[in-house]
């Protein structure tokens, strides 16, 4: 061939430059501004404690004996572990019911878009007004059917749920797109032999289907658990982090720390640890989509 | 082509504005700031509402173009506090908010007024600024003495009931102390589909007559001392009264009501008594969406065992230090403040907590702050004298209220919602707040 | 086979019944918009109606209009941005081979992943000294954080996808690397530069973290003007459910007509094959 490989590096490096230094700019350097704010006391209020690196540990000795945050943590755990375990379940019994050949389901998979593509800030409104007793279909239906319900987001018991089914049905379809993404890859040749094996519906499911679709599961789930932890729109219009600090996750704890009350150094602090999860979860996608160091 | 050439002589008329070293004499002037655009915001307020209804007038007059867009208290506050923490020009003028006065002066984010008032060029004479009641003022002045806002709302903190005809018809009187509250609630309780109580979120202020009343207080000795008092056994049986309130005798859902939804729960007829400053509830009076206009009566707030404590502050417009057109502002503010557009909002609109003397003074005012025959303007002045006899407010101008203030919030959403004892709630709000100052670098004792 | 063609029936009867609660929901808010306010509060809830316009009519005529050109040229900027610095990048990520492929795909991937708040906190301080608070410019360079990221991680799995024996042609004709791209591969790549542009834009369109930090009055975007509305109307729930309606319709469109692409763009890079 008589192309020359340096050539084509060239043109490679002169392609990527551009990205990469944009990306830089707009990516890394906040990211380096983030880390050494948290070293710092920055309070708005006190412009003095802009640069102040007299202490660097602080913030972080706070963080530690924090206990509101560490209440966040718990919080923020339990809203992942239910939105991200429903959104797995529901998505892959939505997408077992529309895997069928059958040009009237492919057509109505569209509709599944909508929860996902809305605003989030429209999903939160449209939660809203679900759950605002006053004016919900909802509440009235019950209440007509002699089991009138509380107003679940002032609820200390059902506050969190009420952004967990929000949230599940806010989300449920990226999933549910995946897993039936993962399910058109199945061979057919695999179901056929196992069907001419004797297997009925749920052996299929069990040795068949899952251990097929593991990866896209994985980083399905991965994808959402590190979404999980974005959650802002849903808890900012429907409860506030409240009643009390119940649906308080430690996103939202770390934006009324740094923009509520001014405790920017602080609340850089906190969102450090959150990037540093992110991180890591996302260290684990790469993996798993095997986008590491190639070896074609 | 006439469109352009008016187009190109207004763009010009506002240059030379800008351009000119020594500004002309504003006053007298017809239309002296055409094509001017200014902007501002407030916290959502019955007063903005009829501003508005008389901006028009000045647009005109003027020339410039008003864009005043008010938010939710909690939302405008977090809003103004974040633009001026970073002196930016999007406001041209803003409403300096009662807790955040203490933070926003002290830090120096609002231009003091003194200069634009005292120059005859920018405002006349008979404007007057020590027609302004000093009680209004006090938090909007500096302790040099620099003024950095006009108020436009005495809040005097009233008990109103816009079915005071359910009480009656229970054979009681509206309360005067928490005992008779609590009794009065249960015996209205579920009469007509009517929530006995209601109330806002910003438990903040609506609580602190409860705490004071039952012999607590928020800071030890503010403004020196600021180590909170929020544990003591004072504290705890306030919090567990008035949680009690909001629980057992507010409608379904309160606890996320917004100062707006809490009137119009009252407007509606669907929430019966408040606790609240009296621009909140004179709307059942004078709103004409108000259901409960021939019922509506008002009272003191109810006193405890340590006597009466009805919240007070006020509010007033400011100009940020970044404002691009203070001059403009300042227009805006001393026609929005002057005697003669507070009187036409006070007399033909109905608005009661003006802070000018020389409208207070007025019979014509007296007369319409007179509800269902009942003479609200005396237990008002009442309300305004007590608070700035013993000084029992002062908790609330202090920089880090805001911060504390949260923790209270959160404290009574916890107890109203029954997830801490009230003595534990308020411990761990008193915890919250140690570490909050300390984080802030305030001296509290060991 | 009878019992087959039934059982197909029941399955879609059984389907649509499903969809249909799904989307109840957000029917709710559509219908919402249309009533009045005694409707809104009649109960039981009326399902048969006469439809009014007024509450968009009101809206329509506040600064909320403002804030619709400002999503609209914010949105679409910043998604032209992205995909002229995005897409050579991805391409040349998905033809050479970089010792250091696996850092910068992970690099990407947080950037893209990364809580708004991470990049808030410094942009916010630093947009008050370059006087980029409340400007367009401010939120189109914010929003590259996550759309240039996009871009890459989504155009790469699209390059990898394609084959690569067309440019390879090219070059025995005599094309060069650059000629090769910009005349084989970027006309070839169409539907994946369609689903990405579209997914940037949705995501610009949709940001509220962002621009409620970042934006006052000047470069207010859509989703923070109906927030603010809201807050200010307490029980104005038409007026509320319109204004949602109205942001939420653009995209709505924008999906409907690329829906074939747009599930591609979603699943897109979460999966290799």
């Amino acid at each position: 061939m008589a192309r020359s490989a340096a050539l084509d590096r060239r043109f490679h490096w002169w392609c990527l430059a551009p990205t990469l230094a944009v990306l830089a700019v707009v990516t890394l350097l906040p990211t380096l501004y983030l880390l050494a704010t948290s070293l710092t006391p920055l309070n708005l209020t006190q412009p003095r404690t802009a640069w102040d690196f007299s202490q660097p540990g602080r913030n972080y000795t706070f963080l530690a004996a924090d206990g509101r945050l560490h209440g966040s943590f718990w919080v923020q755990l339990k809203l992942s572990a239910w939105t991200v375990g429903l959104q797995m379940l529901l998505g892959f019994l939505f997408a077992l019911l529309l895997n069928l050949r059958s040009r009237f389901l492919e057509a109505l998979r569209t509709v599944f878009l909508i929860p996902m593509v809305l605003p989030p800030i429209v999903v939160a409104i449209i939660w809203k007004v679900l759950y605002t007793p006053d004016i919900s279909p909802v509440h009235w239906a019950l209440a007509a059917l002699g089991w009138p319900m509380p107003a679940l987001i002032t609820h200390p018991a059902y506050a969190l749920l009420a952004i967990i089914v929000a949230d599940v049905w806010e989300w449920f379809p990226f999933t549910m797109l995946m897993i039936l993404a993962g399910l058109q890859m199945l061979p057919q040749e695999m179901v056929d032999a196992a069907r001419i094996d004797g297997a009925g519906a749920w052996r299929l499911t069990r040795h068949i289907v899952l251990p097929f679709l593991r990866g896209v599961l994985l980083v399905a789930a991965l994808f959402r658990l590190i979404d999980s932890i974005k959650a802002f729109p849903l808890i900012f219009i429907l409860t506030d982090g409240g009643p009390g600090t119940v649906t308080e996750v430690t996103n939202y704890y770390s934006y009324i720390q740094a923009f509520n009350f001014s405790y920017l150094g602080y609340s850089s602090a906190i969102t450090v640890v959150l990037v540093s999860a992110t991180v890591v979860l996302s260290a684990i996608i790469v993996r798993a989509v095997g986008w590491g160091p190639r070896s074609e | 082509m006439a469109d352009l050439t008016r187009r190109t002589f207004l763009k010009g008329a506002a240059l030379a504005g800008g351009l000119v070293v020594r500004p002309p004499a504003v006053l007298g002037q017809a239309k002296p700031f055409a094509g001017v655009t200014i902007r501002g915001s407030s916290f959502q307020h019955v007063f903005h509402t009829y501003l508005k209804e008389y901006l028009p007038e000045f647009e005109a007059k003027t020339g410039m173009t008003v864009d005043f867009a008010p938010q939710a208290f909690p939302v405008y506050n977090q809003r103004a506090d974040l633009e001026l923490s970073t002196q930016g020009s999007a406001w041209d003028f803003l409403n300096i908010t009662f807790i955040y006065s203490g933070r926003w002066i002290g830090a120096g984010w609002f231009a003091p007024l003194d200069e634009l008032v005292n120059d005859r060029n920018q405002t006349p004479r008979e404007w007057d600024a020590a027609d302004f009641v000093s009680g209004a003022q006090s938090s909007l002045v500096d302790a040099r003495g620099a003024t950095y806002g006009f108020a436009w709302e005495a809040g005097a903190m009233l008990m109103g009931a816009g079915r005071a005809d359910l009480i009656e018809k229970a054979g009681l009187k509206l309360p005067e102390t928490f005992d008779q509250l609590l009794k009065v609630c249960e015996a209205t309780n579920g009469k007509d589909g009517v929530a006995p109580f209601v109330a806002d979120k910003l438990h903040h202020w609506n609580w602190i007559p409860y705490l004071m009343g039952y012999g607590g207080r928020v800071f030890k000795d503010p403004p020196g001392n600021l180590t909170p008092t929020l544990d003591t056994p004072e504290a705890a049986r306030a919090a567990e009264y008035y949680a009690n309130l909001l629980v057992t005798y507010g409608p379904s859902g309160l606890l996320s009501y917004t100062d707006d939804q809490a009137m119009r729960a009252q407007l509606s007829g669907r929430a019966n008594m408040r606790t609240q400053a009296l621009g909140w509830l004179s709307p059942l009076a004078k709103h004409e969406e108000s259901k409960v206009k021939s019922t509506v009566r008002y009272a003191l707030m109810p006193g405890g065992p340590a006597g009466q404590f009805p919240g007070s502050n006020s509010h007033g417009f400011g100009i940020p230090v970044g404002a691009k057109n203070k001059r403009a502002a300042w227009a805006f503010i001393s026609w929005a403040m002057s005697k003669e557009t507070l009187r036409r909002i006070t007399i033909e609109k109905g608005y009661t907590t003006v802070c000018r003397r020389s409208i207070i003074d007025d019979p014509a005012y007296r007369k319409s702050m007179t509800f269902n025959g009942q003479d609200v303007a005396e237990l008002y002045l009442k309300v305004l004298s007590l608070g700035g006899k013993s000084g029992y407010m002062k908790y609330r101008t202090v920089p880090v209220f805001p911060q504390v203030g949260d923790k209270i919030n959160k404290a009574i959403e916890r107890i109203a919602t029954k997830q801490q004892g009230a003595r534990d709630a308020m411990k761990q709000a008193q915890v919250e707040a140690i570490e909050d100052l300390k984080k802030a670098g305030v001296k509290l004792d060991a | 086979m009878n019992r087959r063609a039934w059982e197909r029936r029941l399955l879609h009867a059984a389907v649509v019944g499903l969809v249909l609660v799904i989307l109840a929901p957000f029917l709710w808010l559509l219908q919402m918009s249309l009533k009045t306010q005694a409707d809104i509060f009649a109960f039981p809830p009326k399902l048969v109606f006469v439809p009014t316009l007024e509450h968009y009519r009101t809206i329509w005529d506040t600064a909320f209009r403002r804030s619709f050109t400002n999503s609209a040229i914010v949105a679409v900027l910043s998604t032209a941005l992205a995909m002229l610095l995005g897409v050579p990048g991805a391409y040349a990520l998905s033809r050479a081979r970089f010792r250091a492929a696996g850092s910068l795909t992970l690099w990407i991937l947080v950037s893209r992943m990364a809580p708004p708040i991470a990049f808030t906190i410094p942009y916010f301080l630093a947009y008050r000294h370059l006087g980029l608070l409340d400007t367009r410019t401010g939120l189109v360079i914010v929003y590259l954080t996550f759309n240039l990221s996009l871009v890459v991680w989504l155009m790469r799995s699209f390059f990898d996808a394609a084959p690569r024996s067309l440019e390879e042609a090219a070059w025995i004709d005599g094309a060069s690397p650059g000629q090769g791209f910009v005349r084989i591969v970027l006309p070839l790549s169409g539907p994946g530069l369609a689903a990405t542009a579209i997914l940037c834009f949705l995501y610009a369109w949709n940001d509220f973290f962002f621009a409620l930090i970042l934006t006052r009055t000047e470069a207010m975007t859509a989703p923070v003007a109906v927030v603010n509305f809201m807050n200010y109307e307490g029980w104005e729930w038409g007026k509320i459910a319109a204004g949602g309606t109205l942001v939420m319709l653009p995209v709505l469109v924008f999906s409907f007509v690329v829906r074939k692409f747009l599930v591609r763009g979603l699943t897109a890079g979460a999966l290799r094959g």
